[in-house]
Order: C-alpha cells, then structure tokens, then sequence
C-alpha cells in the first residue's frame, strides 16, 4: 500500500491544472476559484482512500468541486490560511476573460440565465471535454439520464439564443445564423 | 433550431479558460504552498466513535432521568451486567491473525489489556466513568490506516440489547510503533489508532459527548416537540428533502458522517462531522440541533440506504412516541 501522503501528493500535480481551469470558469471571482480550488482538495485529503485511481479521480474531483461550489456555507468555513500567492495566480486567469465584445456578452447572460443543470451540463461537454460517460460519473447519474438531459440543455439554450435573437456561429466570426433556424 | 455543434461551439467560446488549456500549474507558489497546508491537516477518518441504537426500553430509561438526548444512546449500566455469567470481555485469535474482541463489562481494563498483550495486540485500554474523558491528544494519530485493520465496533450477535460491542481486528496489518488506542465508557468507544507514544490517561471533565445526568450535552434532538425541526421529519429521508426545510426555517447545517456495519446490526460509528455538503441522495436517519450553537442543525447521514435505521436499529417510531 502506498502512502496517502505521497498518492495525494501525485494526484495534486496531476489534476490541479483541470480543477483550477474548472473553478476559474465558473467562479465570478478569483477569491471565489482559490476557495473551491483549496476546500475541493482538501476534502480529497481527508478522504484519500475514497479518491479513485487514474483518470477516475479527475472525474471524482469535478464532482467534489461542484458541491463545493453548490454550497452556500463555504464561505464560513474557509479552512485554509490565506494564501495570497494563490489568489494572485487565480486572478492572473481572469485577464484574459473571453465574454467581452457585445455578442459574447448577451450570449454569456443568456447562458448565466440557463437552469444551473443545464449549464453544468454544456460546461462539462464544452469546457471540460468530457464525454456521457464521464459526465454521468461526475454528476452521479445514468448515462442515458445525461444523454436525455444534455439534449434538452442544448435545445433550451439554442431556444432562448434564438429568443433574444442571438445569431452566432464559431469562433469569432459572427455571421448571420439564419440557415440553420 | 442551431445544431448541436454550434451550440457546443458557442459554450466552449464563453469559458474563462480556454477548453483543453489547464488553469493554474501545480507547480506555481500558490499552488505549492496549498498543498503543503492541506497535507498539514489530519486526514479522516482517524478516530472512530460508535452510539449504540436506542432502543425502547433505553428511551422510558431516558424519560425518567428527564433528558431525551439522543447521543445517551445508552442508559442501562454496564452494573445491570454483572453477575449474569457472561464473562465480561472475550478475545479470540484465529490462525490467520485476525482477533476478534467482544467487550460486555468496560470497567476490567486491565485484564483486558493483559489479553490483547498476550495475543499480540498493541493496545491501551482506558475506561472513562461518566463526564469524565481522556484529555487528547495523547499521541498522533495514523493518517495511513489500511482498510480492514478494524471494523467499526457492533453488537454482540445474539446480546442485542446488552451494552456489549466487538470487533474485528486485522492484527497482520499493524505497523511497528503502532497503538490501538480505546477508550471505553458507559456511552460509548473511542478508538484511535496512534504511532510513537502514548501518553496515559488523564481524565478530565467531558465536554464533548457525555450528556451528564440533568445536564446539558451539545447537542440533542431537533425533530421533536418544541425542537427547531418540530413537525418535521427527517428520518429516511434525502438530504436533498431535507435541505429545502431546513433553508426555509432559517437553519445551517453540518453533517455527522455515520459508520455503519455491513449487517447493520443496530448503532453506528461517527467517522466525522463537516461542513461540506454531501451528495442530495445521502440519507438522513435523524437531525440533532447543537444547545451551544442555536440555529445549527447537525445531520445523521450515510451515503446509501439501509433497510432499516441505524439510529434506532428499527423505525424510529418504535423509539420515539410523540
């Protein structure tokens, strides 16, 4: 058996980048990302032998973050000392934050507006890369429930896009988006 | 209707960090000095204490001291014990190295030590009277504990309704300068398991779980009459049920994590109490409100369902008559 220490030690290195990509994109703040960053990591200490191996555990941190991030006592309970060092290194990620010019904007507000499930679904497929699988892992349902539930993410989303009449095609070339209405 | 791509394509254009690029590096300051002040903390579980069931007759007991506490959870004295015949504690060794302890009567510590020294069990015993408690930290605690070294502690098959508890220890899997550390009292069993030294008992007044006879204990329970959680049942419920009620009655909330044996035979183990949430399909068995803190309500949960509660060791209307 290895020791806990040096296993989290491994899985810290191998996962911080993705969890603090996870936080940043969704916290309003950079404060706001260390304090999930750390407590997510923290709680994976105290429960090392529950922290599944390899890819597993990427997937079981996300799960871990988004309760975090769910949960409204956090603040309250920031467990670890300040650390100025960190919160810098966060801030330095929202520089470059993406949802400015006028399009992106009001997409960005429709997609804050989206049912908390919903946007969490979308994220998972958009930002984190992860497949059903590994989204119904992190979210801790049925495969066929994320199929089911991301489609209807999908269609909210272009509904309400098409409501405000936001026309918007890839990347950064905003075209007129009336051939596929 | 726009296609699933461009949706997924207008997302992706909306996160912070691009998709596919890390965030922060595991090896920037920050990143480094977190980690190092998160293994600073003592990882859980280190330290187990097992409430046995309450029970019917426990509760008329309960009833006439005048204190419906919940984490009495024993009021029959090990005294009621004495003189039925039964030996007052047992342990056995199989070949493979696994002993099993059966504890009837917790106030013959020494000769409970001697037989743990004799088959091989580095361990110290301490018996606790009521209000009285070993002052901690004696020593420190393993934060390595290798799975199946002990079971949580459970009724004495056949002794449901005596005080008495077992366990299962894996005497294969000690390291060297490792201690079992148990402190044993009318209302329940510490057990911590310690490396380097010991230090030895030295008793001093409970403030934590024993609810003293007329006195207060932290914490009792919420869900009854005149309580903070009066009308409202919790028992077999989600935590995702019950959250909704507790928000709009204006509570906070923190969970006790519960252990329970595999054949859930009546009692559990609190492996910890935290702040963080857990998942909404947790299930709660009881809510405890604290005296000290009012307003904070303290959840009994597992991560899965029993098929019956582990609190009560049956419904809790066998238990608790409103």
């Amino acid at each position: 058996m290895g020791s806990e220490p040096a296993r989290f030690e491994s899985v810290y290195r191998e996962t911080y980048g993705r969890i603090t990509a996870y936080a940043v994109r969704r916290c309003h703040s950079p404060q706001d990302a260390a304090d999930v960053v750390a407590e997510t990591f923290a709680i994976a200490w105290r429960r090392m032998g529950e922290v599944p191996d390899g890819e597993q555990a990427t997937l079981w941190l996300y799960g871990v973050a988004r309760k975090v991030l769910a949960n409204h006592y956090r603040v309250e309970v920031r467990r670890q000392a300040l650390n100025v060092e960190l919160d810098a290194e966060m801030a330095d990620l929202y520089q470059a934050a993406p949802d400015s010019g006028v399009e992106l904007t009001a997409i960005a507000q429709i997609f804050r507006a989206l049912p908390d499930t919903d946007r969490e679904l979308l994220s998972l497929v958009a930002w984190e890369g992860l497949d059903r699988q590994q989204i119904a892992a992190v979210l801790g349902m049925s495969r066929n429930a994320v199929r089911i539930r991301l489609h209807r993410a999908r269609r909210r989303f272009a509904r309400a896009l098409a409501e405000a009449g936001v026309h918007f095609t890839s990347e950064s070339r905003l075209t007129p988006a009336e051939g596929h209405l | 209707m726009k296609n699933i791509d461009d949706i997924d394509e207008i997302t992706r254009a909306l996160a912070r960090v691009e998709p596919g690029k890390p965030g922060g590096h595991a090896s920037d300051a920050g990143a480094r000095k977190l980690l190092v002040s998160i293994a600073a903390e003592q990882p859980g579980p280190s330290a187990i204490r097992l409430r046995p069931a309450r029970r019917p007759a426990q509760r008329l007991a309960l009833g006439l001291a005048g204190a419906g506490l919940l984490a009495v959870g024993i009021v029959v004295g090990p005294s009621l014990l004495k003189g039925s015949g039964t030996p007052s504690y047992a342990v056995t060794k199989e070949p493979d190295g696994v002993v099993y302890v059966q504890i009837r009567d917790f106030r013959d510590k020494a000769g409970l030590a001697r037989r743990l020294k004799e088959l091989n069990v580095p361990a110290t015993v301490d018996y606790a009277p009521p209000g009285k408690w070993c002052q901690e930290p004696r020593g420190t605690s393993v934060q390595d504990i290798p799975r199946g070294l002990y079971s949580v502690p459970e009724n004495i098959p056949g002794e449901e309704h005596s005080l008495g508890w077992q366990m299962r220890i894996d005497t294969k899997l000690f390291k060297p300068d490792q201690t079992f550390v148990w402190t044993i009292s009318d209302h329940g069993t510490s057990t911590i398991l310690m490396s380097g030294p010991v230090a030895p008992c030295v008793l001093v007044p409970d403030k934590s779980n024993e609810p003293k006879a007329g006195d207060k204990a932290d914490y009792r329970l919420a869900t009854t009459k005149g309580r903070s959680l009066a009308g409202f049942r919790v028992d077999e419920k989600t935590v995702g049920e019950v959250l909704p009620e507790l928000k709009r009655r204006g509570l906070k909330v923190e969970y006790l994590i519960m252990a329970v044996a595999p054949d859930n035979p009546g009692g559990f183990g609190e492996l910890r109490t935290q702040t963080e949430p857990v998942g909404d399909d947790w299930i709660v068995w009881e809510a405890e409100e604290s005296i000290l803190k009012p307003g904070l309500i303290r959840l009994l949960v597992t991560d899965k369902r029993f098929d019956r509660n582990p609190v009560y060791g049956g419904p809790r209307d066998n238990v608790v008559k409103e």
